[in-house]
């Protein structure tokens, strides 16, 4: 089957997140901070009740990443 | 050890705390993408508030984690009066109750520059943009300052264009 790449998608797809032309300068600084700023452009688009709620998987995955890391370092 | 903010925050409400989300969970509410692992609150330190806190906390084994012995959370009135923060560890993780707030100032100061959010299970109140930005700013640590770059970028995107 023959695919045809689009080299610009594909550059997008590579380039991760890319500061939109319209941002203001605070925008800006947390981009240039190092910030992926479309996690917080995706948490801007939810609920505040889905904010607590997404904090909390992201939480206890690292949680349980952490205890894993432990109990791999204790033998 | 687990950090179940939403079940602190409902057993505080359950008993009537009057308390105000501050620190990282209050950046969360806002839009921060950063994780943060414990929850803070400011809390009105009256006799009466610091009795509902216990209250909201019974069967979690609360301690109080900065001490060296983590002391159990055994409150008598004349504790309660000499008390200006409680840093607790219980089954649902760490909760840490503050009378005051850098930069903001006493209850009724973070109060006033509180914003109500409504949830599935009733309001809550949390420090208010710019006022989360004056605390993280007084504060001044490296992680509180990364913090108000994506804050003052959520408030830049908030406001009307």
């Amino acid at each position: 089957m023959a695919t045809i790449l689009d080299e610009a998608l594909i550059a997008q797809l590579n380039a991760g997140y890319v500061c939109p032309p319209e941002a203001g300068p605070a925008w800006r600084t947390a981009c240039a901070y190092g910030f992926d700023m479309s996690l917080v452009e995706d948490a801007l688009q939810m609920t505040v009740e889905e904010r607590l709620d997404s904090h909390q998987r992201a939480l206890d995955l690292i949680l349980e990443l952490r205890e894993a890391a432990q109990r791999h370092a204790s033998g | 050890m687990p950090q179940d903010d939403k079940a602190l925050l409902l057993r505080l409400k359950k008993q009537n705390v009057e308390f105000v989300i501050i620190g990282g969970v209050c950046g969360v509410l806002h839009g921060v993408s950063l994780v943060t692992q414990d929850l803070d609150v400011c809390c009105r330190f009256t006799t009466e508030n610091l009795h509902r806190i216990e209250a909201a906390l019974r069967g979690l084994h609360p301690r109080h984690r900065l001490t060296a012995d983590k002391l159990p959370l055994e409150l008598t009135d004349e504790l309660c009066a000499r008390l200006r923060n409680l840093y607790l560890q219980t089954d649902l993780g760490a909760l840490d109750c503050l009378g005051e707030v850098a930069g903001v100032g006493n209850y009724e100061q973070v109060l006033a520059r509180s914003v109500a959010c409504q949830m599935s299970y009733g309001e809550l109140r949390i420090l208010d943009l710019d006022a989360l930005i004056a605390t993280k700013e007084a504060m001044g640590r490296d992680r509180d300052l990364a913090a108000v770059k994506q804050l003052r970028a959520i408030k830049e995107r908030n406001e009307p264009r």
